[in-house]
């Protein structure tokens, strides 16, 4: 049934595999597909999850890593709530990358949307990035930060949450209306979390 | 009534029913189950079956319709209702009962009146998009056919408040779909676009929906059709082989006219994105064009599909059969924006986005007027002039007049491809023009002429001193003169002379003559190469390429010139005929050069020559004759060459007017002529290597000519006799005695040519070095000399035609 109050739009970024499907799926199916190939475009999927007891929906946007693919990924930057950038720790070029990828957030997205830095595949031995260095980067950027394993199934589940509450509180404190199942809005936007196009309809 | 009355009949024995099959529903809760259930829920759960193999109940489904149909008021109830049993079988997994729930609601959606749908609509569409949100694939593509069904009812009320951006989201991932197995991945990817066809249909056309064409939605459905449709090449590969790639450009008319559902069903994803995005295009007005092209170039550019750019020409092409005609010139502007910025990527890219460009720009050019015409030329100029300048700075300074020939021996990879960036920027320019009617295409060859960096005006005048001023030329003038004229003789060669004077008003002629004595040899032969294409309006320019006698021979196209053409040749032919002169006597000519001339020459005499000009002409090969015999600074090889296009030249004009003592003269000549010729050629082509050599035939060569020399005068008198009176005659007479007596002067002097004749002692020749010694050579100087020489009154009247300018 369509009963939640929330819904927030929460999109993945970073370089090809660093294991963006990989967490959405271990969020959304519970599973951790090997020999997973590099996403075409963007995926999507869908996941409610409950946050004291508020059913909130989230519409997870899951983005190719490939440069080809960057025009479209880029325009599902501007409706996101919460963008997740993913790194690999074992991976040093997919770290340096990264300010690239907060330039390219800057542009296409909106400047209020939660922005989380994740360093993903600690389930490996090979570790180039030190959890420290991730968290400086984060801090010096504004950003949220946590380390996860797909694989393993370690701070997947906590991270999704996460962003979840953090919307939801976000939302509360600017009295939000509630997304309701019987109002009319077709996509169950949540109004002007991270978006302004609301009042533009007219124009 | 009946349906109505069976309707009714059937009440009782239904209500009973449905209590019945509600207990036995597990996803009935439990309060509601009873016969006070209201009754659109009662018709609502009468239509699933026990059973989701047996299908949607139709009697029932025909009950709730006409419930729906004569209480519209309860169609929101009925699609809200409909929503969350659909809800609830999706999240149970019981996708067979979703399915028929989505059926129910398109029979709704289609059964009932726009008016009374908008409510139901948002039922409607939540439920599309709840069976969108599900990871089976059958729901999404069942979804998307509800969809399109919806976006193809036309409603009459608009509805500000809905919203489609989770639609074209979801429709655009679905058209990037990867899933495993080939035919379900295509079956998803079909559903994505037709998905996006739907969105575009519904909204483009009411303007208070929402914005199809922001960026943010235009970002997500370009490049989702552009990803199918690049895939096109590989799809027919691997398929039928029926239809070329590159010819597929307008197959889909047909397709069109077809029913539009039919289409579908058989249509590959990539046809289907091109089918859209026609539609898309052709539905773009003026201001949303860019917001359509600007993910496409950015596509390309990221997919890296400029080269080769076959997809990129592809796409091209089907945007500017598709776009309103107005707007095309805004594609040719666009791709030329983006030429610019690319103006730092490889040459390879940039010449085939010049590729693109002229693939293109003739669709385009039936609907360019006024400025936009000169916007795209003064553009493809600028771009040529970039790129020469990006040439000119790794080269050495140019210095020697074979400076051109040099930097082509010397070329490295890059260069290679910068050249033929230029020649795809020529080409497109070429192609543009010849689609622009007539007189625009003048319009551009003066435009083009203007941008072409001209040498100074001393430079011409003083050729001594021309090495002095080259040093002062901005580097890769020499370049970018070969290169614009390049693009000038391109437009050229489409254009078709009418008249004379329509084709080269002053203001294109004169700077045409003055390129025609630049110190560059290749810009020399380009000026002649234009004026070759410009000139030639009965195609004789293959049969006068070289010098012959057997003029009778070559089958020329001969038409008695028209009096505006006279007119011309009076006003201009003079100025003509000196620069041709002049490029003649230029020291860095090639054989090429000098045979470009003699073309330039003969096409002329075959278009203007007529009794009205014919002493013009005469007077132009006495000149070239003199200059053989003359000059001190040209090669013997160089002069024998002269010879052989004066004595061409003469039975050519001989052949093309027909006065009687002309001809008898040619004629008369004819025998002794030959020999001469081939001696010439003979000579000529050994003296290229040994050019000392032939001292001996010059000097035979020499006295021939001088003897014809005087002759030539003689015929002058002649043909001007036969225009005048007796009077004249007498007086013609004289003149031509005068000249004959010329004729033993420099046959007495023997010794090399410059000291034969020195310019006061024969007034002829004495005339013709005035003539040549001044750049713009005027018949009043020629008359002046002439009076200090010679009796004046006989040349006076006998010229009278030669003071009027």
């Amino acid at each position: 049934m369509e009963d939640y109050k929330f819904l927030f739009k929460v999109v993945l970024v970073g370089n090809a595999g660093v294991g963006k499907t990989c967490l959405v799926r271990r969020f959304t199916q519970g599973l951790f597909p090997p020999g997973q190939g590099a996403t075409i475009g963007v995926d999507f999927m869908i996941k409610t999850v409950e946050i004291e007891g508020e059913k909130i929906k989230l519409q997870i946007w899951d983005t190719a890593g490939q440069e080809r693919f960057r025009s479209i990924t880029q325009s599902y930057y501007r409706s996101a709530h919460a963008l997740i950038l993913a790194y690999d720790i074992t991976s040093q070029p997919t770290f340096d990358c990264l300010p690239d990828w907060l330039r390219e957030i800057e542009e296409y997205a909106s400047s209020k949307v939660l922005r989380v830095l994740v360093g993903n595949k600690t389930d490996r031995e090979d570790r180039e990035i030190p959890t420290a260095v991730g968290e400086d980067f984060a801090a010096r950027h504004n950003m949220y930060f946590i380390e996860t394993s797909a694989k393993e199934a370690d701070n997947v589940e906590r991270l999704f949450m996460e962003i979840a509450a953090e919307l939801m509180e976000q939302a509360r404190s600017k009295e939000l209306p509630r997304y309701d199942g019987n109002s009319p809005s077709l996509n169950g936007r949540t109004t002007v979390i991270g978006e302004g196009g609301c009042c533009s309809k007219f124009s | 009534m009946a349906f109505m009355k069976c309707c009714f009949d059937s009440e009782l024995p239904d209500f009973l029913e449905s209590v019945v099959q509600k207990c036995t529903d597990p996803g009935c809760c439990c309060g509601c189950c009873s016969a006070l259930r209201p009754r659109y829920k009662r018709l609502v759960d009468n239509i699933f079956p026990v059973n989701p193999q047996d299908g949607l109940v139709k009697n029932n489904m025909e009950k709730l319709t006409f419930y729906a149909l004569s209480s519209p008021e309860k169609l929101d109830r009925i699609g809200e209702y409909l929503f969350q049993r659909a809800s609830r079988d999706i999240y149970r997994r019981r996708n067979g009962f979703v399915i028929i729930a989505m059926e129910a609601m398109d029979q709704l959606l289609v059964a009932c009146h726009a008016q009374n749908l908008n409510l139901f609509v948002e039922s409607f569409l939540r439920m599309v998009q709840k069976l969108l949100e599900s990871t089976e694939p059958k729901l999404q593509v069942l979804a998307t056919q509800s969809f399109v069904r919806f976006a193809n009812i036309e409603e009459d009320t608009p509805s500000y408040h809905r919203r489609y951006d989770f639609f074209i989201s979801k429709f655009s991932s679905m058209c990037h779909s990867n899933h495993g197995e080939h035919d379900l991945r295509n079956k998803i990817r079909l559903a994505g676009i037709k998905g996006l066809q739907g969105v575009v249909r519904k909204t483009v056309s009411d303007d208070l929906v929402e914005n199809i064409w922001e960026p943010v939605h235009m970002d997500k459905i370009v490049p989702s059709l552009l990803y199918n449709m690049q895939n096109l090449r590989s799809m027919r590969g691997q398929g039928k082989r029926g239809k070329e790639y590159d010819g597929k450009v307008c197959t889909t008319e047909e397709d069109e006219a077809d029913e539009e559902e039919e289409v579908e069903e058989r249509s590959d994803p990539p046809t289907l994105a091109e089918t859209c995005m026609r539609e898309l295009v052709g539905r773009a007005s003026f201001g949303h064009i860019r917001s359509v092209l600007r993910p496409v170039l950015r596509h390309l550019d990221l997919h890296e599909l400029w080269v080769p750019n076959l997809f990129a020409i592809h796409t091209f092409r089907i945007i500017m059969f598709s776009i309103q005609a107005q707007y095309s010139y805004t594609v040719i502007e666009t791709l030329m924006a983006h030429l610019d910025d690319n103006s730092k990527s490889r040459p390879k890219i940039r010449t085939s986005i010049a590729d693109v460009l002229s693939k293109i720009i003739a669709i385009a050019a039936g609907e360019s007027v006024g400025p936009s015409v000169l916007e795209i030329i003064n553009s493809l100029l600028t771009h040529l002039r970039q790129s020469v300048m990006r040439e000119v700075p790794s080269r050495v300074p140019e210095e020697s007049n074979d400076e051109v020939e040099s930097i082509e021996e010397g070329d490295d990879e890059n260069s290679a491809d910068e050249r033929q960036y230029q020649e795809a920027l020529i080409n497109a320019l070429g192609e543009f023009a010849n689609h622009l009617p007539d007189y625009q295409k003048i319009e551009i060859m003066m435009f083009i002429m203007s941008k072409v960096p001209h040498p100074g005006q001393e430079q011409i005048r003083s050729h001594h001193h021309r090495h002095h001023h080259r040093r002062y030329r901005a580097p890769g003038d020499a370049l970018l003169q070969n290169i614009l004229l390049k693009s000038l003789l391109k437009v050229g060669t489409k254009y078709r002379t009418v008249h004379f004077n329509t084709t080269f008003p002053l203001s294109f002629l004169e700077p045409l003559l003055r390129m025609s004595l630049a110190p560059d040899p290749t810009v020399r032969l380009l000026v002649q190469q234009i004026l070759h294409t410009l000139v030639d309006r009965h195609h004789n320019l293959e049969k006068l390429l070289k010098p012959t006698i057997h003029v009778a021979d070559l089958d020329l196209t001969l038409e008695k010139c028209s009096r505006p053409d006279v007119i011309f040749a009076r006003k201009h032919g003079p100025a003509m005929h000196s620069s041709l002169h002049e490029s003649l006597e230029q020291p860095g000519n090639t054989a090429e050069n000098v045979e470009a001339v003699f073309t330039t020459a003969a096409l002329l005499c075959a278009e203007l020559a007529c009794e009205d000009t014919i002493a013009d002409f005469l007077r132009l090969l006495i000149s070239i004759q003199d200059t053989a015999l003359t000059n001190a600074t040209l090669s013997p090889s160089h002069k024998y060459y002269l010879h052989s296009i004066v004595v061409s030249l003469f039975i050519l004009v001989a052949h093309a007017v027909p006065i009687p003592p002309v001809m008898e003269y040619a004629l008369k000549k004819h025998p002794g002529e030959e020999m001469t010729f081939e001696a010439i050629k003979k000579v000529l082509s050994d003296s290229w290597e040994k050019e000392r050599e032939g001292e001996e035939e010059e000097r035979c060569r020499q006295l021939c000519h001088t003897f014809r020399n005087a002759d030539f005068n003689e015929l002058v008198s002649r043909t001007q006799t036969k225009q005048n009176d007796v009077l004249q005659n007498k007086l013609n007479e004289i003149f031509g005695r005068l000249s004959t007596a010329t004729g033993p002067d420099s046959f007495f002097g023997r010794s090399p040519p410059p000291h034969l004749i020195p310019g006061s002692s024969s007034p002829f020749l004495g005339r013709l070095h005035q003539r040549r010694s001044s750049a713009s050579s005027s018949q009043g100087q020629v008359n002046h000399h002439h009076n200090s020489n010679s009796p004046p009154p006989a040349y006076e009247i006998l010229f009278p035609e030669l003071f009027v300018y």
